[in-house]
């Protein structure tokens, strides 16, 4: 209290600069679509250049783009095989990181291994673990499946990839930001919470429509639900269902990015519809598009916001605000060593704003008690 | 990064509370009449009937993911009614 009487202090900002380091965790590097065409893929990730390639087993492998040989660019070189061929002397290197062969030479020189990751293709996108200690991904950190990718019922991937330049925790910092709902996404939420528990952060919304805006799918929509969850560092996937006087649409809302450096990051997201009687097939890829852009012009006004912003480590916060604190401790557990994740990263930590329970009628059942225990005391 | 402190704590800390149904001990703070606040521990966690249970469709999400316990809901609605639990707007209203 101290602090808001003394009115000649100065609340300064503090931040450091990015971390160097980039998080431990599953990274999604898009649609493995993109990548399996059998020609070498340049992704600029983690600070580095990656060479994406599929070879002839039909596996996705990530290494280093640069050739340990002279450095030729790997990027530039051709799929020979299971191998990727470095374009300036054809050095084979395959994905476990190896070296397979030098054509010219008898034998591969010792020590001829580069950077790998393991890759990962689940539902129609291509993950990469990445872990400066070079452990391997624990099971238990997998990124959950998502039920209606390979399904007939539901669209496929409507997917969007864009370059922000800012560092990546302002992205995560979206999870606990409550306020910016109302005023990028048109929504009005009515139950929010955030529930961070492991290596997952959630966060549970219920909006109701908007009557405000006039004739519009806001106006006929009657709330929304939606479950989004980060599995790790940079993967979110959100459960997102429109409740409708008729129907309910469901829908899930993808929500990815990798570091390319230290300020600048990938963003990616996707979406698929279910479709229903109340939406069929091309009415549910309608939907999916018009969802994407949606989101899209969300997130433009969130990186207008980024590009001018101050990193800020110390943000002052009013009784309103969400989590961001406690988010950001959540978060750190992914660029410490895992022997140096403490229990306040992992553990359960709930921060809920309900505004359906009648605080009126609450109130007077609390001043009640306090009465009748004061009451009680005097006596 | 050097620890940063979130202000709201340092106006109004978290509180110790017991569940009236599994006795766990969580941290609680309620910043309003609709906003609350609570900090687990691994025992607290383990301790708990309703995050043990993962057929109890009504917790968890779709993704499995544990929405939380409404005995403990009902602990801290009671604690507040009994005035064991400040609210923290309510106090800075009455006191400003």
């Amino acid at each position: 209290m101290t602090l808001q009487s003394n009115t000649d202090e100065i609340r300064e900002i503090e931040a450091a600069a990015a971390p160097t380091r980039f998080a431990r965790g599953w990274h999604c590097l898009g649609l493995t679509q993109a990548f399996g065409d059998g020609k070498p893929h340049a992704v600029n990730a983690f600070g580095q250049k990656l060479v994406i390639f599929q070879s002839d087993d039909g596996t996705i492998n990530a290494l280093d783009g640069h050739c340990r040989h002279m450095g030729g660019d790997l990027t530039q070189g051709e799929v020979k095989g299971n191998e990727i061929a470095c374009p300036f002397h054809d050095w084979r290197w395959g994905g476990d990181g190896r070296c397979k062969r030098v054509p010219y030479a008898k034998r591969v020189p010792r020590l001829a291994r580069t950077a790998k990751w393991i890759t990962s293709e689940q539902d129609g996108m291509l993950f990469v673990w990445n872990d400066p200690e070079g452990n391997p991904p624990p099971p238990e950190v997998m990124i959950p499946r998502i039920e209606g990718v390979t399904s007939d019922e539901w669209t496929d991937w409507h997917w969007y990839t864009t370059i922000v330049n800012t560092n990546c925790r302002e992205i995560v910092d979206n999870v606990v930001d409550m306020a910016h709902f109302f005023y990028i996404h048109g929504s009005l939420p009515t139950h929010f919470k955030n529930i961070f528990e492991g290596h997952v952060a959630t966060q549970y919304m219920t909006s109701a429509g908007r009557p405000d805006l006039g004739d519009t799918e806001g106006a006929r929509m009657l709330r929304t639900t939606s479950v989004a969850s980060y599995y790790g560092p940079s993967f979110m996937i959100d459960d997102l269902t429109y409740h409708y006087e008729d129907a309910d649409h469901k829908t899930v809302l993808i929500n990815c990015h990798y570091p390319i450096d230290a300020n600048s990051f990938a963003l990616q997201y996707g979406i698929i519809v279910k479709k229903s009687e109340a939406l069929p097939s091309e009415l549910a890829i309608q939907t999916a598009i018009a969802l994407g852009d949606f989101v899209k012009m969300g997130f433009e006004q969130d990186v207008a916001i980024w590009k001018n912003k101050a990193r800020i480590d110390n943000p002052l916060l009013c009784e309103e605000d969400g989590p961001v604190y406690q988010l950001r401790r959540w978060y750190e557990q992914f660029y410490v060593n895992v022997v140096d994740v403490t229990p306040d990263m992992v553990d359960r930590f709930e921060h809920e704003l309900d505004t359906t329970s009648p605080r009126e009628e609450w109130m007077k059942v609390v001043e009640a008690n306090l009465a009748g225990r004061s009451v009680a005391e005097a006596i | 990064m050097t620890a940063q402190i979130d202000n709201r704590l340092s106006d109004a800390p978290m509180m110790p509370l017991n569940c009236r149904r599994c006795s766990a001990q969580v941290l609680v703070r309620k910043g309003s009449w609709n906003q609350t606040s609570v900090q687990w521990t691994a025992g607290a966690l383990a301790a708990c009937l309703q995050r043990r249970d993962p057929d109890n469709s009504v917790a968890y999400s779709g993704q499995g993911v544990f929405l939380g316990c409404s005995a403990l809901t009902d602990s801290i609605v009671g604690a507040v009614g009994d005035g064991d639990l400040p609210v923290v707007d309510e106090i800075r209203s009455t006191t400003t």
